[in-house]
């Protein structure tokens, strides 16, 4: 939850899509738009976090076995891994806030960002920001469908995981809205965001290679 | 290459100065006197890259503001 708050991708396209819009339209609309936003981001991570749970399903659930199970030495492998990139190759070298999707990608996000005037624009903008973060997100999402199975899925417990992980990636995106709401412009998000750069790499790379430990951890000793 | 397009550089500036917070009519005054001078400004080059166009706006754009000066340096820079 603490790396699906922490990615910067989505949270970055919504600050230039809410900039752009406000330089064209009204307050009350870019508020509205903003929405539709939030809510393309939030069905798309519905969707892929479902997808997956129905995958993993399918392929592990009778065959399922932590501690022999090379799938859990894959995952581990993959964290680290992930955890290493996004400390060193998260932010592109230089001053700013460059992500590691490749530059065209970000050129066209930023052209959707500003051609965006319509609620479906808004909606299919979110969408695809949610999307293109799935490098960083699919790891996470494998681990916690197995952990939530595990768990037994029509527990409380397991349900309210499940919600409280699928809110979690648009949390950030109601705090810019917010501080957007309450005066600040995108200058002063920006600068924020360059502010915590080095804190967000460090968080990144920490719960990667902590949630990788764990699960080299909790496979082998028992 | 692309090419040199005055009235798609004051609408982007506009579209900004609009989002950062500043008044219609201070804006257009603003971004005016930024473009005119920085055309000044690139006078005397016989090639201009567009690094050295936005260099040039830069310049003259944090003589107005800071913020709309931010925005404009670090368009590129934020996803």
């Amino acid at each position: 939850m603490l790396i699906m708050g922490s990615l910067q991708l989505t949270p970055g396209v919504f600050a230039l899509f809410y900039h752009y819009s406000l330089g064209q339209f009204s307050k009350a609309k870019t508020s509205y738009l903003s929405l539709f936003f939030i809510l393309g981001a939030e069905i798309v991570t519905t969707c892929l976090y479902l997808s997956i749970f129905y995958l993993t399903c399918i392929f592990f659930f009778d065959n399922l076995h932590p501690e022999t199970s090379i799938l859990f030495w894959a995952i581990a492998g993959i964290l680290i891994a992930l955890g290493i990139v996004s400390f060193f190759f998260y932010y592109r070298r230089g001053t700013g806030t460059k992500l590691f999707i490749p530059r065209k990608y970000a050129e066209a996000l930023d052209l959707s960002a500003k051609s965006a005037k319509t609620r479906s624009d808004a909606f299919m903008l979110g969408a695809l920001a949610g999307t293109c973060e799935l490098f960083f997100t699919l790891p996470l999402y494998i681990v916690t469908c197995i952990e939530i199975m595990r768990m037994g899925s029509e527990g409380f417990a397991s349900n309210l995981l499940t919600v409280i992980y699928i809110l979690t990636p648009v949390i950030p995106l109601f705090f810019i809205r917010w501080k957007f709401q309450s005066g600040l412009n995108l200058a002063d998000i920006q600068k924020s965001r360059v502010h915590d750069k080095i804190f967000t790499r460090f968080i990144l790379a920490f719960s990667y290679i902590l949630i990788a430990i764990l699960i080299i951890c909790f496979r082998t000793v028992y | 290459m692309k090419a040199y397009d005055e009235k798609e550089i004051a609408k982007d500036l506009k579209i900004d100065a609009h989002a950062v917070g500043i008044p219609e009519g201070a804006a257009e005054v603003f971004i005016e006197r930024t473009i005119k001078d920085a055309k000044k400004t690139l006078k005397n080059r016989s090639i201009i890259t567009e690094n050295d166009l936005k260099h040039a706006i830069l310049k003259e754009l944090k003589k107005y503001h800071a913020d709309l000066a931010y925005v404009y340096e670090n368009h590129d820079k934020i996803i």
